[in-house]
């Protein structure tokens, strides 16, 4: 979060808890009484931190950095009791949480730490107090408002940096794991060309078919490391989709029509006479519909059933495709959309996932069902818009 | 001596890799057979033999590991090298526990493979002839480890088919196997393998005497008796071998040994049939 944002959000909280011109007022008021506290809060404030492992463990440094931390202990309350609520004052709570996560204090003892400090305050208020009592309970009301939105404020920052830093940790790991099936589905390839070129270079006899032969299986190879590389850029930078009208039955037709290893499968297109048409990019959906075929046709052995359904349901068309194959196991159902998830022996595991990103984004679903020894469907639920006037879909 | 050319087979999935590495073993004049899985893999085992085997690891279906464990049942003598993308420690062990010879990450090193394949050719072949089959295991992983290539037979058709596709160093027969005529196998293998070195193993039975003394005349160069230290029957093994091959002075075991055969004839002095 930018610093605007830090104290829009303290402004916001502000009005959460009640808060009005009366409240710095107040607290301006009851300083004097609670400024004489501070050294002997701080004091027992180290007390306690020593006494716990998890926060005694996060000090360090020894004497002199806790004397530095009573410091800045003490620069904090005062500043509580200062009846200054502006931008700065906010920022530096913000930092409190940064730190935390930092040095590895869980946030419960911030929580805690806090609670001590507000009953020391508290007590020392009610002790020091001489007016009505009315007026006391409204002193303390603010007091707690005050100690409140620091809270809120630290662990705000608390849970965004320590989210930010789990976040940058997976995606090391799934880079790694990338890397590692990106090092693997590259291998082949180049294990391939770098063969037919040792045979091409020593080789005593070679025909000029063996030659014209290796030499198309080195293009080959590099196509196929291409296509590694695309499928991998597909995934990490899928433009924002550009949502119009299609005719999903007429995408299918075409995929169908392009794709030349179903022949030896049974392809069973079930498409109603006039189906909806949907909203969604059509150039991405077909990548999806393309990986769902193409997952299809490789759980399956030649002369498997493959079908392609095409249904209105509601305000959503339904695409659903269907294999005869192995099916998935139960166990691991959950798992296939996941990237670099893959029961394949070739393969990056990014087939699916790619599919089920591009289907969100389109603000599509994508679900799985799954039956052990008998298949398994896909169905992919897009908006639903009717046909253009006059046009039953192709 | 004239050699017939060594038969190379090659599994892998990955068909254009199979291609490149029998295209650059064919052009060096080996014998290349490519299969893309494990049973048509076994179905060309139990059909000729072969000497080295290129074994992937990841296939689908049955890995490489799995048909390795088949094709020694069915070809003890061939030597494999099992390829994977994924050697840790514990697929590296199992492999070599299962007997492979190599276990190489991929991408092989094409320099490598082939300096590989010439060692793999330079191992001296064994044949062990006998019906007890834990003993034929044992004497397999003992002799694999000092470096032999090692054929199995457990009865005698199955040593004459092994006798007729291979050219053996070193002949080890256990004279227990229920053969009509021990005196034929003997014959078969100076037939078949006239530079190969006979080693006979037997029991002390006396009824053997006989025969044992029948088999000595026959030329055979050295004799183990039963129990037998299975470090004097290497050594015995690597004798057999460092001796030259028309060698006529008879490599005699530390163990008890009958008169030697001095008179005997030299492996060499083979029937006159004999091609």
């Amino acid at each position: 979060m930018n610093p605007e944002e830090i104290i829009e959000r303290y402004r916001d909280l502000q009005r959460y808890v009640g808060w009005n011109d009366d409240t710095p007022h107040r607290i301006q008021t009851i300083a004097p009484l609670l400024l004489p506290l501070i050294p002997q809060l701080v004091e027992d404030f180290y007390c306690e931190i020593q006494r716990h492992p998890a926060t005694k463990r996060v000090i360090t440094g020894g004497a002199s950095q806790v004397e530095r931390l009573r410091g800045t202990l003490e620069h904090w309350l005062r500043e509580l009791l200062s009846g200054q609520y502006d931008q700065a004052y906010v920022i530096r709570r913000w930092r409190v949480g940064l730190r935390h996560v930092e040095i590895g204090l869980d946030q419960v003892f911030t929580n805690a730490a806090l609670s001590r400090l507000r009953s020391g305050l508290a007590r020392g208020l009610v002790d020091r107090w001489t007016g009505e009592a009315a007026e006391l309970l409204l002193h303390l009301a603010a007091l707690h408002q005050v100690l409140d939105l620091d809270l809120a404020i630290i662990e705000d920052a608390y849970q965004a940096e320590y989210a930010a830093r789990l976040q940058r940790t997976e995606r090391l790991a799934t880079l790694g794991q990338i890397a590692g099936g990106i090092a693997h589905e590259l291998r082949n390839p180049l294990n391939v060309i770098k063969t037919s070129i040792y045979f091409l270079l020593h080789a005593k006899n070679i025909t000029p078919e063996k030659r014209v032969e290796h030499l198309q299986r080195i293009e080959r190879q590099v196509n196929l490391s291409d296509e590694v590389i695309t499928a991998l850029t597909n995934f990490a930078r899928m433009p924002v989709p550009t949502c119009t009208p299609f005719d999903v039955v007429a995408c299918l037709r075409e995929i169908l029509e392009h794709t030349t290893a179903l022949k030896v499968y049974d392809v069973i297109m079930d498409f109603p006479s006039v189906a909806p048409w949907a909203l969604g990019d059509a150039s991405q959906m077909r990548i999806v519909f393309d990986n769902l075929i193409r997952n299809a046709r490789e759980a399956m052995l030649p002369g498997g059933q493959l079908t392609l359904a095409v249904s209105g349901v509601g305000d959503r068309v339904e695409v659903a495709v269907s294999d005869t194959g192995d099916g998935i196991d139960e166990n691991q159902v959950s798992q296939v959309m996941e990237p670099l998830y893959s029961t394949k022996t070739r393969g990056l595991g990014l087939g699916l996932a790619i599919a089920r990103s591009i289907v969100e984004k389109n603000q599509g679903t994508i679900r799985v069902a799954s039956k052990k020894g008998q298949g398994t469907t896909f169905t992919v639920s897009l908006r639903a818009v009717p046909p253009p006037s006059g046009g039953a879909s192709s | 001596m004239s050699q017939k050319p060594a038969a190379v087979l090659v599994v892998d999935d990955d068909v254009d890799i199979c291609r490149n590495v029998s295209d650059i073993l064919t052009d060096l004049n080996f014998l290349v057979d490519v299969a893309h899985d494990g049973p048509s893999a076994l179905e060309m085992v139990r059909r000729r033999p072969y000497d080295l085997a290129l074994l992937d690891l990841k296939m689908p279906g049955m890995d490489g590991l799995t048909l390795y464990r088949e094709l020694r049942k069915l070809r003890a003598e061939i030597v494999a090298i099992v390829i994977t993308a994924f050697a840790g420690p514990e697929t590296v062990n199992e492999a070599l526990a299962a007997g492979a010879w190599r276990v190489l990450p991929k991408p092989v090193d094409i320099h490598h493979l082939l300096s590989l394949t010439q060692e793999v050719l330079e191992q001296p072949l064994v044949l062990v002839i006998d019906n007890d089959s834990d003993l034929c295991h044992m004497l397999w992983h003992a002799l694999r480890e000092k470096g032999y290539r090692v054929a199995l037979a457990t009865d005698i058709p199955s040593a004459e088919e092994k006798l007729k596709d291979h050219t053996f160093r070193v002949v080890l027969i256990d004279l227990k196997l229920p053969a009509d005529n021990p005196k034929e196998l003997f014959q078969l293998v100076r037939l078949t393998n006239p530079e190969a070195r006979t080693l006979l193993i037997t029991g002390q039975d006396s009824d053997m005497g006989l025969t044992i003394q029948g088999a000595l005349t026959e030329g055979v160069d050295a004799v183990c008796y039963k129990p037998f230290d299975v470090q004097t029957l290497i050594s015995t093994v690597q004798k057999l071998t460092q001796a030259p091959l028309a060698s006529d002075s008879p490599v005699s075991s530390s163990e008890p040994s009958p008169a030697q055969p001095s008179d005997s004839a030299p492996p060499t002095h083979a029937p006159e049939d004999h091609a």
